[in-house]
């Protein structure tokens, strides 16, 4: 009897094997706080004085995930980049004006006929171990990134380098077999690693990735991994050394429990959603006494993609039609919170590259029916979806999961495209696998993804028809000859003014062909403690990071020791 | 004793094949030849690599060839490499040429989960058992309604929704305890005792959460056994015989009732360990559930695997410390009058 | 049956599921909204005379969502659990009437089973798979037969025993009719209770994988999804939280509740309801 009841409520637990029913009393009082949730946190006024510079203290920040490696030519991903930014230099880098300047290097020298690149390092650099940094590192890194062992997703840029030399110490000159005007743009992009720690290792496995050397404003001091990464100033930096002493990024997947940890003021800064921006923190006064909030327009914009090897894409009506159908206002407004601008040509908006008259498609569903008829398609079963030779016009969108922005905006394009009579999937998928399964096989009708807007007007990976192999980045397939040559033009012309127009006339071809829908270049949004001082404001063409070694936290408004939970 | 034991060892061997062939079959769900996978989320994975992982899974072997040598790993705790970039060990620490050592993903996590569930099992216990009591001492009053309704609520709660809204209240509103992580970033700092102080208080809500869990069940449990056992002959006998009311209950029943919740612990591991995935997934615990919800979203199928395996054979040997544990307190199943399925 | 009336948790329980199906059958009359209505300016609001639950994050309607949500968790619940209760019943039917090395093996699959872990199991086949209500249910319901095999199972192996059903196996009766007209009949009481817990423990499971992302794929709603998509404004739009939170808790109290009260009604060993 005994062991038939035991029986009976082993039965009963695993009926209910992984479902944590969890019981509480306290749910009730939870309810009831839930209307009365104000962080009982004073408003120190102490925050709004103004300050002079000084060093110490600490930077908490949040990141969704966590580095594979620090060797961002290798990981390839945003997280590393972030965390090695601090860490290694560049040569050129970008100033707050948005033009080239000398990082690693003092002086550069291009050549008449734009196929050789001179760079003279400042002298007496410093790897963070005392080490020199030379020439030496230099063509070590650039044999690295176009190694094809390394694999770098980085690499073809670097690979139209015919050869490179170090006449000396301090000399590192480049040779191209034809003019390429993004050279200098690419080499702002190239974090420069050190020959003595990493020759003669494996790149993919060495131990470098996880205790990186670098020459940069910090240094990895500590990484716990999936819990938080720490850098502490390095006193050698090439760049002379920041304000603040240590910075700390913790790893938060899920933006909830980061806006959480930012409420009980345990991170400093965030990258924010427009609903937080705009809704949230406005409706918390507690909030806004001790947050600074910047807007900037960001360097990317979302886009829905064909696959224009399958039908119905391969008719330029169906993707006007699409793009008529599609409320672009709609979704800036409804997704974005008015948080974004519609663009027309796919360059940052204010930018030279950016072209002037082109106005985005307009919403005009009655003009995508009218196309749509033209291309065949009629509802002829009288179900409400459109058909052809008795197929329905239906297609999956995909989109990467955990991008809330993007997954509400493919439901507001289904429920649009529906009104014209298209028959939308929908579907978020993981990163890693979307990118593997889906995009590097072709096994896809559209994806809603974004592009980065580099600062250089040049999109031949993107654009090209020689860009379409798996894992290239044309993976919708775009074919234009015209386009095609003007992508070669662009990237042989140093003009500024005649390549914005060889640009322009690119925007203008694409416009027309429609391969993809714009829906919206959108802010970046970031939320700053107000302890932190020094940030420039208004903000820079070059962001609101820019320039962060200036940024100081004052002793009196410091976090108390650390205590950070 | 011995004989039982071996018994009960040679019967995980059919138990381990079988598991082994269910995590093939899983494996062999997904569409696609998996070094497709790893070649596109890896941008630096090369032709070689994937012909190493071709080789690593013998993906050119006939299905049969490839499970007996799937079998052959698994004896052998070789779960290979992550296919994330930075490519470590699944399962244990191992050696570069350099003699750099890397710490295995689930030899990091597992110590975490295993705290966690310790921890919840001994306050889950600590609580259920004079809940138990109470209720089957004051069986059908109000101590026990009591109980009872807490019972079903914390059966029926979904364990994601009341985290979310503690985290809310006892972490923000009332910031008593850390939102998320297992370590202050001031950890290094700290006294060993401040250590251990300090993983305690971001442990206290992923534990307690779940426990409260077991805590309903437990309680239910413990009661019926009580229920059960006094109204067994020796304990009316017992009773019959004058002996006072706390000696019956703590003496005689309290032993025989307390019995069978070896079993129910033991049974409950796969439960906890599965459980562990919604709760360090919200408070960002790097322990094997947030291990394992992250690999499969990401299709990193070695991590999956070397998971779903090492989970498995821990429930095996959970039951089989809790069948051990059984047949020593119990005389009975010895001479195997009772079987402890 | 009509002893339920005097069992008032079992009772309780019944009125929960009761208002609950009832709700769900009547979502489309009852919702004054599309569910999938998107109003872009309209988002966020708190719950008003005009939206009762407030509205999500793209505008639509909470309450609608909710009323269309508790279909897909009625859905979920119960064809998940008519998969799990067929397989139960059949291997259970089989390895208590046959015994012997079927009956070994069918028991040790269902020890197998029950040591993987099986939230592990359940992640990895739906996210392998592709995430979809159809998937999930029969994901579900292919990792937890295993209560419902042991107890039909049990329930064989005695009636076996009993007088009639050796007499008629004595009469010469095949073993199809014994199965289905001697013993299955005899055997379901215990099985309707697992059934009805089974449910409670598919709608918890389905929106813990709707909250992970697992579960029902957008724009459908489910109780599931409208926490998940609330979870970042907890402390802003607390309507999105409380509601689908709470929705899930009525529902799976009102399946233990039931589910328990059956147990006690009909569980001749159990003597606690004295």
């Amino acid at each position: 009897m005994l062991i038939s009841f035991i029986n009976a409520f082993i039965d009963r637990l695993k009926a209910i094997p992984d479902l944590i029913p969890y019981q509480t009393g306290v749910l009730l009082v939870v309810l009831l706080c839930n209307g009365c949730g104000q962080t009982p946190s004073a408003v120190d006024p102490a925050l709004d004085r103004p300050y002079t510079a000084e060093d110490g203290g600490a930077l908490l920040s949040a990141m969704p995930s966590d580095p594979s490696g620090l060797i961002s030519m290798v990981a390839g991903e945003s997280a590393s980049s972030a965390i090695s930014s601090h860490i290694f230099n560049t040569l050129l880098r970008y100033d707050q004006s948005l033009d080239l300047t000398g990082e690693l290097v003092d002086t550069w020298e291009v050549a008449p006929d734009h196929k050789t690149i001179t760079f003279h390092l400042k002298p007496n650099l410093k790897w963070a171990d005392g080490k020199p940094l030379t020439s030496a590192d230099v063509l070590f890194t650039w044999q690295l990134v176009v190694d094809e062992k390394t694999h770098s997703p980085y690499a073809s840029d670097f690979q139209l380098v015919t050869h490179a030399e170090t006449p000396d110490a301090n000399t590192f000159i480049v040779h191209y077999a034809q003019a390429f005007s993004p050279a200098l743009d690419s080499w702002s992009g190239l974090q420069i690693l050190p020959k003595h720690l990493l020759a003669g290792q494996d790149i993919h496995t060495t131990q470098f990735a996880q205790k990186p050397v670098g020459s940069h404003y910090y240094q990895l001091s500590e990484w716990r991994h999936g819990e938080y990464l720490k850098m502490d100033k390095n006193p050698l930096a090439v760049l002379g050394a920041p304000h603040i002493n240590q910075l700390i990024e913790r790893i938060i997947p899920d933006p909830a429990a980061q806006f959480l940890e930012l409420m009980a003021d345990n991170i400093d800064s965030m990258n924010m959603d427009p609903i937080t921006y705009a809704r949230i923190i406005p409706s918390r006064p507690d909030l806004q006494a001790r947050l600074n909030q910047y807007k900037e327009l960001g360097n990317s914009y979302t886009y829905l993609g064909f696959n224009l090897k399958h039908a119905p894409f391969d008719d330029v009506r169906v993707r006007q039609a699409i793009n008529y159908a599609i409320d672009k206002q709609e979704i800036i407004d409804g997704v974005y919170l008015g948080l974004g601008i519609a663009i027309a040509s796919p360059y940052k908006p204010g930018t030279r590259w950016s072209h002037p008259t082109l106005t985005p498609y307009a919403y005009d569903p009655q003009r995508a029916r009218a196309l749509l008829t033209a291309a065949g398609y009629q509802d002829s079963n009288g179900d409400g979806i459109l058909d052809r030779q008795g197929k329905p016009l239906s297609f999956e969108i995909l989109t990467n999961h955990g991008n809330k922005e993007r997954e509400k905006t493919v439901v507001i394009i289904q429920r649009r495209l529906k009104e014209v009579g298209i028959e939308v999937k929908v579907r978020s998928i993981e990163w890693a696998s979307l990118i593997t399964r889906f995009i590097k096989t072709g096994d896809f009708d559209a994806v809603v993804m974004g592009w980065g807007l580099g600062l250089d007007p040049d999109q031949y990976n993107i654009w090209h028809s020689s860009q379409q192999q798996p894992g290239q980045f044309n993976f919708i397939g775009y074919q234009n000859p015209t386009v095609d040559q003007l992508l070669e033009q662009g990237r042989q012309t140093f003009d500024p003014v005649e390549r914005m127009h060889i640009y322009h006339q690119f925007a203008e071809i694409l416009y027309q062909d429609s391969p993809i829908v714009y829906l919206s270049a959108g802010y970046g949004l970031t939320a700053i403690h107000k302890r932190v001082k020094g940030i420039v404001d208004p903000i820079p063409a070059a962001g609101v990071g820019y320039d962060s070694q200036q940024w100081f936290v004052p002793a009196p408004i410091r976090r108390h020791q650390m205590q950070a939970e | 004793m011995l004989n039982y034991l071996i018994k009960r060892l040679l019967w995980m061997i059919p138990m381990l094949i079988g598991i082994s062939l269910i995590s093939f079959f899983v494996m062999h769900l997904a569409p696609g030849d998996i070094t497709s996978t790893e070649a596109a989320f890896n941008p630096k994975s090369s032709e070689e690599s994937r012909q190493k992982l071709r080789a690593l899974y013998h993906l050119d072997q006939p299905v049969m060839v490839q499970y007996g040598l799937w079998l052959k790993r698994m004896v052998q705790l070789d779960f290979g490499h992550s296919f994330a970039s930075h490519q470590k060990p699944v399962f244990w620490a191992e050696k570069n040429a350099n003699g750099d050592i890397t710490k295995g993903m689930i030899q990091e996590a597992l110590p975490i989960t295993l705290l966690m569930n310790v921890l919840g099992l001994f306050i889950t216990l600590i609580l259920a058992v004079p809940l138990g009591i109470l209720a089957s001492k004051r069986y059908h009053q109000w101590p026990d309604r009591v109980i009872t309704l807490f019972n079903f609520i914390g059966f029926s709660i979904p364990g994601f929704w009341l985290s979310l809204l503690l985290m809310y209240w006892i972490g923000v509103i009332h910031p008593w305890f850390p939102i998320s992580g297992l370590h202050s970033l001031n950890y290094e700092q700290l006294s060993s005792w401040q250590q251990v102080q300090d993983v305690l208080m971001h442990l206290f809500m992923p534990v307690v959460i779940p426990a409260l869990t077991g805590l309903a069940s437990i309680t239910l449990f413990v009661k019926n056994g009580m229920l059960d056992v006094l109204n067994l002959d020796y304990v009316l006998t017992a009773r019959a015989k004058g002996l006072s009311d706390r000696a019956v209950t703590y003496r005689h029943a309290l032993r025989n009732a307390l019995l069978p919740l070896i079993t129910i612990i033991g049974l409950s591991i796969p439960g906890l360990i599965g459980g562990s995935v919604i709760a360090e997934t919200i408070f960002a615990i790097p322990g094997m559930g947030k291990l394992f919800y992250d690999a499969v979203m990401m299709r990193d199928f070695p991590v999956v695997m070397g998971i779903l395996t090492i989970g498995s054979a821990l429930t095996l040997l959970g039951n089989l410390c809790a069948d051990l544990a059984y047949a020593w307190a119990d005389p009975r199943l010895r001479r195997g009058i009772a079987t402890a399925q | 049956m009509y002893k339920i009336f005097k069992h008032p948790l079992a009772c309780a329980g019944l009125v929960m599921i009761l208002m609950m199906m009832l709700l769900a059958l009547c979502a489309p009359w009852l919702s004054p909204y599309d569910p999938n209505a998107i109003q872009v300016k309209q988002i966020l609001l708190a719950p008003s005379s005009l939206h009762w639950m407030g509205t999500d994050g793209l505008g639509r309607d909470v309450w609608s969502r909710m009323l269309y949500g508790s279909r897909i968790s009625l859905l979920v619940g119960l064809v998940a659990v008519g998969i799990s209760t067929l397989i139960g019943v059949i291997l259970g039917a089989i390895a208590g009437f046959y015994r012997g090395w079927v009956d070994t093996v069918i028991m040790r699959l269902v020890d197998i089973m029950l040591s993987i872990p099986s939230f592990f199991l359940i992640l990895a086949v739906i996210a392998f798979l592709t995430p979809s209500i159809t998937n999930v249910m029969i994901v579900i319901g292919l990792t937890s037969w295993m209560g419902v095999t042991r107890l039909v199972r049990a329930e064989f192996l005695s009636l076996r025993q009993r007088e009639f059903v050796l007499a008629s196996s004595a009469m010469g009766a095949s073993d199809v009719r014994m199965i289905f007209i001697h013993c299955l009949p005899n055997s379901l009481t215990p099985v309707l209770v697992s059934v009805v817990l089974g449910i409670a423990s598919a709608v918890l499971l389905e929106s813990g994988l709707s909250f992970l992302g697992l579960g029902v794929q957008a724009p459908q709603a489910s109780w599931g999804n409208i926490l998940t998509d609330g979870k970042e404004y907890i402390q802003f739009a607390w309507w999105l939280s409380v509601f689908p939170g709470l929705a899930i808790l009525i529902t799976v109290l009102g399946y233990n509740l039931l589910g328990e009260g059956l147990r006690e009604l009909f569980d001749p060993r159990s003597n606690h309801t004295r």
